[in-house]
């Protein structure tokens, strides 16, 4: 028996808690059902209603498939050029992007935001401005702003880059050891001072490993900036689509693989020496 | 009385004069309640007291690190409290500064991190490139030669251990050539002996360089033995004011208040 209830407060407790748990309970199954109901819903109006079936056969597919097992290695070495531009791209872009992002990791980090709240809010809005839109969008906006080619796709991954850079920049900066900036604050330091010996060491092995990622990823998305015309691999992947060649598809396709590969090996390696 | 009645009211001879300091956080937890006293040249100057006293808050207040709410901190002729950000920031280059967890640059060599006391007086562009004049560099050999890591000087300061980390600290507060020196717990994050190493150096090099010292320390035994002043600090009030000579277990009792209940 319990030494702070008397028994009816015990007995009251327990079936109030048989009541509050039957309560949860029914919740749990009302919350789960809606669930299974919205998937269900989904695949009906999406998926079932709007699919022509009578096209999907065993034997279209495979045929489908075939087609691009029939690898085209003639188009192999006309593709040297547009991979050596993609990986330049995809550099290029890195850089830009770490360029813009540094101020932006400047504004959008709460603790040394330069006039508080005002430019922590823009810096957090530039930050999600450059996430939210998806790499092809900013690579449409830029074909539309400088024309055709890899300039747009450049300044595209590079505003895209901005997004996850300064984002892991300015949430290093908030986590930083306040002693070193204490003590610089201390001998009379000024405000660039303070920030150039009391965070940027700080922060440094951070940043350039989030920039060795983000060059990683660019090489992907520089993969296919062609598809909307901004230069690349994907620009040859666009033009053996236009020309229903599968067999050269799957060469570029092969490429690409071969690229991002390459791009995780040396970034995985270049990381680890960084951190 | 007035402002001007008070800062005449400092002893002639006394460096820092801290008058009815008043800290309250935002909450409105008042930290410290009206401290005043004065620190002579050549003073070795002890703060004890138990934790939550408010002896870091009160020398943080001295180089405004952190913001009084009302009182007077007189220094060189002047009160501190009274200065915009600028030319606080100008007098703080004579207040040299030694921390608990010793704040070094861990990335940067154990030479750059003395360096960085002169940053007061380098420019924006030169301090990025590190370029220190001749004279300073000078003197950072000669201080790390000092306090014994001539050897080194090249290593970056995480290579170094506890008691040659808080070497390079009192190195960069002397490049400042500090006309008042602000030890924080200088040995709390050291082991016994090396801590009374470190308080045997910095009483040494203060008094080879005539600085006055201000230290924060709740290890009374230290502060006994290589103290010539102590404030005791309870509950945000001086509690005791005198010679070392003077403390005995009533006072401690006193001050240390908390901690016996």
């Amino acid at each position: 028996m319990s030494a702070v209830l008397d028994a009816n407060a015990f007995d009251e407790r327990i079936s109030q808690l048989v009541v509050t748990r039957r309560r949860a309970r029914i919740w749990r199954y009302a919350r789960n059902i809606l669930v299974v109901a919205l998937v269900a819903w989904s695949v009906e109006a999406i998926v079932i209603g709007d699919t022509d079936w009578s096209r999907i056969t065993a034997a279209g597919v495979a045929k489908a498939a075939w087609r691009f097992i029939d690898f085209d290695a003639s188009i192999l070495l006309s593709l040297w050029e547009p991979a050596l531009e993609t990986l330049l791209m995809a550099t290029l872009a890195t850089l830009l992007g770490m360029v813009m992002a540094i101020p932006v990791a400047w504004l959008g980090a709460s603790n040394i935001s330069p006039f508080g709240r005002t430019t922590y809010a823009i810096g957090r809005v530039l930050m999600t401005l450059s996430r939210s839109v998806h790499e092809v969008v900013w690579g449409l906006v830029f074909v539309a702003a400088v024309g055709l080619g890899a300039l747009a796709g450049v300044l595209a991954m590079a505003v895209r880059s901005i997004g996850f850079i300064s984002k892991t920049v300015a949430e290093a900066i908030e986590d930083v050891n306040p002693g070193p900036v204490e003590a610089m604050r201390a001998v009379g330091a000024n405000r660039f001072q303070v920030l150039m010996f009391g965070i940027v060491p700080q922060v440094l092995p951070v940043m350039v490993g989030n920039i060795i990622f983000e060059w990683d990823v660019n090489i992907r998305r520089s993969t296919i900036m062609g598809l909307v015309g901004a230069g690349g691999l994907g620009l040859a992947l666009h033009r053996q689509m236009a020309a229903y060649n599968y067999g050269g598809i799957a060469t570029v396709i092969a490429v690409i693989l071969l690229m991002i590969i390459f791009g995780e090996v040396v970034s995985y390696y270049a990381r680890k020496k960084v951190t | 009385m007035s402002a001007v009645a008070q800062a005449q009211a400092v002893t002639p001879a006394a460096v820092l004069g801290v008058r009815d300091l008043r800290v309250s956080y935002t909450s409105g937890k008042e930290i410290l309640k009206g401290i005043s006293f004065d620190v002579g040249p050549e003073a070795f100057f002890a703060i004890i007291g138990p934790s939550g006293a408010g002896k870091s808050t009160l020398i943080r207040c001295i180089n405004r690190l952190v913001e009084p709410t009302s009182g007077q901190v007189l220094f060189g002729g002047r009160d501190l409290l009274k200065l915009d950000e600028k030319q606080m920031r100008l007098e703080r280059r004579n207040i040299g500064m030694i921390f608990q967890e010793f704040n070094l640059i861990d990335r940067l060599s154990v030479i750059d991190n003395v360096l960085t006391g002169r940053l007061g007086h380098v420019g924006n562009l030169r301090s990025m490139f590190r370029m220190y004049s001749k004279e300073d560099i000078a003197n950072a050999v000669r201080l790390l030669d000092r306090v014994g890591l001539i050897d080194h000087l090249d290593k970056r300061a995480d290579q170094l251990s506890g008691g040659q980390r808080q070497r390079v600290g009192i190195a960069r507060a002397l490049i400042q050539n500090p006309k008042l020196l602000l030890v924080d717990e200088p040995t709390s994050s050291l082991d016994p002996k090396i801590a009374r190493e470190v308080m045997a150096m910095i009483r040494g090099i203060a008094g080879e360089f005539q600085v006055p010292v201000l230290c924060n320390i709740h290890d009374v035994d230290l502060a006994l033995e290589f103290c010539s002043r102590v404030i005791g600090l309870q509950g945000g009030i001086k509690k005791f004011d005198g010679p070392p000579a003077d403390i005995d277990k009533h006072v401690l009792g006193d001050i240390y208040a908390m901690e016996v209940l």
